[in-house]
């Protein structure tokens, strides 16, 4: 291969590359315009400017409720989640036991457990308990979704700290607890902070198990959204997407700037 | 005498050390025990309350124990034709996805391009938007209103608008939409720990590009497209919002009948049987992947 066809090689393939960024991107760009449009129905290209959709959002009340909902069951699950996986996170991390492995794997499961039978299956076990359309099945299925992703995270942060740094720690006279809260802890605080940013994100965006365990009077946005679309596909959908877009590119920010979004996944 | 000291010393010896064990063994307990708790209630016990139900004959209030549900959810025409669907489009999705990433992975796991961390942000970015989002996009894009009609009766290709909706094909372009950032890490992350020494050497040795991808690069990813293409396709068999939005009701996958089954029928049971199915489906298609992977592991 001589060096033309190299470089023309490279042209090919970063060109392949942007045509599928642009793929993956236009979807979610094409929705902003359309937040601001004048016409009564999700048309294509839009036309006028208005802001009475954002308005809309407002004016309806289920709107409002749905996000407090969301937001709420989401800060609680990823505490809950937080603490769990960061305890079971040193259990694997300092110890070693027969099986490790393989609880590890199980701890995993939720992460490819196909969701419309996981939602099926807690919404088949609250029933009987009354506790179907409560915030608290709610928070308990999205406890279990998103603890994977804070163990993972947890893992990946726990592994890089020096074991040194507890030796030291403990030679200076510190005791465990000391070491976790003035060492240890300070050492995980940006990757729990990712992890926390994207379990947030992953608990409030939630939809196929959520959509077994909410009903009347207990709705999440996503599910407010899907019922809205179901009856009206007029732009205050694009509207709130638009906000939600908002948000989540600050969620993206805050992570890229605490420890790059690659440690999320790798 | 000797050796009656020397066992003293050992027992002097072993004792604190089994106290310390004791310790260990205790911390080691409490730390694992919210997480198996856990996952014990909101996991496990959900999924044994589900496979009980699923021979049930009736629920609440069960009379009798059967395998009849078992016996629709497998046999009943509607039920397979759905079951088929929805494991076809996995595996097409699976196959797409694939042929799709991999140059993407390619590209951010060899390129030195001074663009390679923003191609992987934008790459990943996707996965925290919400689905709904994602999907009301894809609505705006194949819609009869929609951008591509827009585009193509304003050309005068087409007079009336294409109906691009509501067939399996504007699912699958949905869910590969979707599921192209988790193929892109799982491979990427196996291409980058390649030595790329392997492909120079083949190459000096006078292996065309071509024969030299076929034979020493592609055979050691193999590993990341296959994790990727489980990750996938678990993912596509459990999806319900894109099907049904997407699909607008002309595409009946399995998501969509066990939703229908439990929550518009109210026919637990059954419902809970179709989902053992899926679950079952799933189950194989990891066992097949563990199986791959100690084969490949071997060579």
């Amino acid at each position: 291969m001589n060096p033309t066809q190299i470089l023309t090689g490279e042209r090919a393939l970063k060109a392949y590359v942007l045509l599928i960024l642009l793929f993956l991107a236009l979807p979610i760009l094409i929705v902003v315009p359309l937040a601001f449009s004048n016409d009564v129905s999700l048309t294509f290209p839009p036309h006028g400017f208005s802001l009475r959709w954002f308005g809309n959002i407002l004016a309806r009340r289920e709107f409002g409720s749905a996000f407090l909902n969301s937001a709420m069951i989401a800060c609680i699950s990823t505490a809950i989640a937080m603490v769990i996986g960061i305890l079971s996170a040193i259990a694997f991390v300092r110890f070693q036991f027969p099986g490790r492995e393989t609880l590890l794997l199980l701890f995993m499961t939720p992460l490819i457990f196909p969701a419309i039978v996981f939602g099926a299956a807690v919404a088949l076990m609250l029933s009987p308990l009354g506790l179907l359309r409560s915030v608290w099945g709610l928070t308990l299925a999205h406890t279990v979704l998103i603890f994977p992703y804070i163990l993972r995270t947890s893992l990946a942060t726990l592994f890089e700290i020096d074991k040194s740094l507890h030796e030291a720690a403990y030679t200076l006279g510190a005791n465990r607890w000391q070491t976790f809260r003035y060492v240890i802890l300070p050492l995980l605080r940006p990757g729990l902070l990712a992890g926390a940013t994207f379990s947030l994100i992953i608990s409030f965006d939630e939809f196929t198990v959520s959509m077994f365990l909410v009903g009347p009077g207990l709705m999440t946005l996503p599910l407010e959204m899907y019922n809205y679309s179901e009856f009206s596909l007029d732009p205050t959908i694009a509207a709130i997407s638009t906000v939600l877009l908002v948000i989540t590119s600050i969620a993206i920010l805050i992570i890229e700037k605490l420890v790059g979004l690659g440690k999320q996944f790798s | 005498m000797a050796v009656a000291i020397a066992d003293m010393t050992d027992k002097i010896e072993q004792r604190p050390r089994a106290r310390v064990d004791l310790a260990r063994l205790t911390a080691l307990v409490a730390l694992l025990a919210p997480a198996v708790a856990l996952l014990g209630i909101g996991l496990v016990w959900p999924f044994l309350k589900m496979l009980a139900i699923s021979f049930q004959d009736r629920f609440p209030d069960p009379t009798a124990l059967t395998f009849a549900n078992y016996a629709t959810a497998l046999t009943d025409p509607y039920f397979l034709r759905i079951t088929l669907r929805t494991f076809s489009l996995a595996l097409v999705v699976t196959l797409i996805t694939a042929v799709l990433s991999y140059p993407v992975a390619w590209f951010l796991a060899r390129s030195n391009s001074r663009w390679k961390h923003l191609v992987f942000l934008a790459v990943i970015s996707p996965l925290m938007v919400s689905i709904i989002v994602r999907t009301i996009g894809w609505t705006i894009i194949l819609g009869n209103e929609g951008m591509i009609n827009a585009l193509l009766v304003g050309l005068g290709i087409v007079t009336e608008p294409l109906r691009l909706m509501q067939s399996f094909w504007s699912v699958v372009v949905g869910m590969v939409h979707i599921l192209i950032p988790f193929m892109v890490l799982s491979i990427a992350t196996v291409l980058g720990k390649i030595d790329p020494g392997y492909a120079e050497a083949a190459a000096v040795l006078g292996a065309s590009p071509v024969r030299n991808f076929l034979k020493i690069t592609l055979p050691l990813s193999v590993q990341g497209i296959a994790s990727g293409s489980v990750i996938v396709f678990c993912l596509t068999v459990g999806a319900y919002v894109t099907p049904v939005m997407l699909g607008r009701g002309q595409v009946a996958v399995l998501a969509v009948t066990i939703h229908e089954q439990m929550v518009v029928l109210v026919d637990w049971p059954t419902g809970a049987a179709v989902a053992t199915v899926l679950t079952g489906g799933t189950l194989i298609v990891l066992l097949l992947y563990g199986l791959f992977l100690r084969r490949h592991s071997r060579r």
